[in-house]
């Protein structure tokens, strides 16, 4: 009776323990059309851009990808998948374009911007302020 | 019998001129308004140079089509779906007894609008007080570019409005149109720098049934001669402004001004502040004011919460406005 009693407090407590940590999915390859990884972004990366920029992180990007990028917005526990680490090579190595595509196109917990932000340059200036998250 | 609809015309005339000429006063908008560096990784950064401006649009004017109590110049881009949420508590008249109106009486609305063609918005509401319904439209007639061609932009506002409360004595509404009231606002508003909006709104009230009394004479066939305590047609004027305190939160202020003078029962000007929180999908905009009606020819005709009188600060209250947008 006693040990019945343990084991089902042990299958409570290992139940509790596993729904307090967030599982992301493993990110999927997402492949970007050649035409736009080569698409120039035709924004100057001036101050002024990136404080364009800045502004349309915080109020469409921040609360998922979080302040600085790093993917620790209050919404990214929500997400099935991580919102990434902006900060990293993996995808500070990706083009202007590429990086375009994914916010213009969405996927999955990504939406897609292309009726919210209409304006492209919009979008341009957001990733002018991307880069300076590198680290 | 002094015509007061012309003088009136005349001080709102007045009014609307000398705010137009506040607002194309040249204080230096343009796109290329320096900013101070934010970029941590110096090699993205090129020399600063003067950004070309252009004939596009100049950008937030203000985040959303609600400053507090009022319509901003903003149409919302096109396809987009908006749902509105708004709230007044009681004025703060009861003190502790009521919370400050918080326990107080309430009036509620909810808003359902649509940008079906570009520029153009289209809206219906249903408030608590009286069970008011609106029919509104609001379109973008012009808007400020970022090169200054167009140093302003400019919108138009139009309400209809319906009482559907019950009148089973048929006192209150002895005909189905005196239960209408009619609102028309341009709106012209500047964007001063990326920080700073401004905007003046003139307005004109119409309502069909429009108080009256007895005034002791008789007409020619022995009837009985009615004079209008208010006029039918009321003009007032709002001046409105945005500053902006962070990427998301701004202070917004607004003042409402009566124009026209009734004979009595005259309405009392809006005093009223807030801040606004803007995400991506949804504002929140807290309200300090006088303003407790919603709809906006009911607040501009009948309101009685005088910051300027008896009650002083009593006769404010706190209200929220909650913003749904989607995009289609």
């Amino acid at each position: 009776m006693k040990s019945k009693m343990m084991t089902a407090i042990v299958l409570i407590a290992i139940f509790i323990a596993a729904g307090s940590f967030t599982f992301f999915q493993e990110p999927k390859p997402w492949p970007v059309p050649d035409k736009y990884s080569k698409m120039a972004n035709p924004v100057k990366a001036d101050a002024a851009s990136a404080d364009a920029g800045k502004a349309i992180w915080a109020k469409q990007c921040q609360s998922c990808h979080g302040k600085s990028g790093k993917g620790d917005g209050t919404k990214a526990a929500g997400l099935k998948t991580h919102p990434g680490d902006f900060t990293q090579a993996s995808v500070q190595s990706q083009t202007d374009g590429a990086l375009f595509y994914k916010i213009v196109e969405g996927r999955d917990d990504m939406p897609s911007f292309k009726k919210k932000l209409p304006d492209e340059e919009d979008i341009w200036n957001a990733i002018n302020y991307m880069r300076t998250f590198k680290k | 019998m002094k015509n007061y609809t012309n003088g009136n015309l005349r001080t709102f005339i007045k009014a609307f001129l000398i705010g137009c000429l506040l607002m194309v006063a040249k204080t230096g908008y343009t796109q290329t308004d320096s900013s101070k560096a934010t970029t941590q990784d110096t090699t993205a950064v090129q020399a600063e140079q003067p950004k070309p401006a252009t004939k596009k649009p100049v950008r937030n004017t203000f985040e959303n089509m609600w400053i507090l109590d009022n319509q901003t110049v903003i149409v919302p881009i096109h396809k987009t779906f908006q749902l509105d949420f708004m709230h007044r508590f009681g004025t703060w008249n009861n003190g502790y007894q009521d919370f400050f109106g918080l326990f107080g009486g309430i009036n509620m609305r909810l808003g359902f609008n649509y940008v079906p063609i570009d520029k153009l918005l289209v809206g219906v509401s249903f408030t608590e007080y009286n069970l008011t319904w609106e029919g509104y439209a609001k379109y973008a007639l012009i808007k400020q570019t970022q090169d200054g061609s167009i140093p302003v932009s400019a919108t138009y506002y139009g309400d209809i409005s319906i009482d559907t409360k019950e009148d089973p004595n048929g006192t209150l509404y002895p005909n189905f149109s005196d239960r209408l009231m009619y609102f028309h606002q341009l709106i012209i508003a500047r964007k001063i720098s990326d920080k700073f909006s401004v905007q003046i709104a003139p307005s004109v009230t119409h309502v069909n049934s429009a108080q009256g009394y007895l005034t002791g004479d008789t007409a020619s066939d022995g009837s009985k001669i009615v004079g209008k305590s208010m006029h039918h047609d009321h003009y007032a004027i709002a001046f409105s402004g945005k500053m902006k305190l962070s990427n998301t939160l701004n202070l917004l202020v607004n003042y409402d001004q009566p124009l026209t003078k009734h004979i009595t029962n005259n309405p009392a000007p809006n005093i009223s502040a807030g801040l606004e929180v803007n995400t991506s999908s949804h504002v929140f905009q807290i309200i300090v004011g006088n303003y407790r009606f919603i709809t906006p020819s009911r607040n501009n005709y009948y309101n009685n919460n005088d910051p300027t009188g008896y009650h002083g600060i009593s006769s404010f209250l706190i209200g929220f406005n909650l913003i749904r947008l989607w995009n289609f």
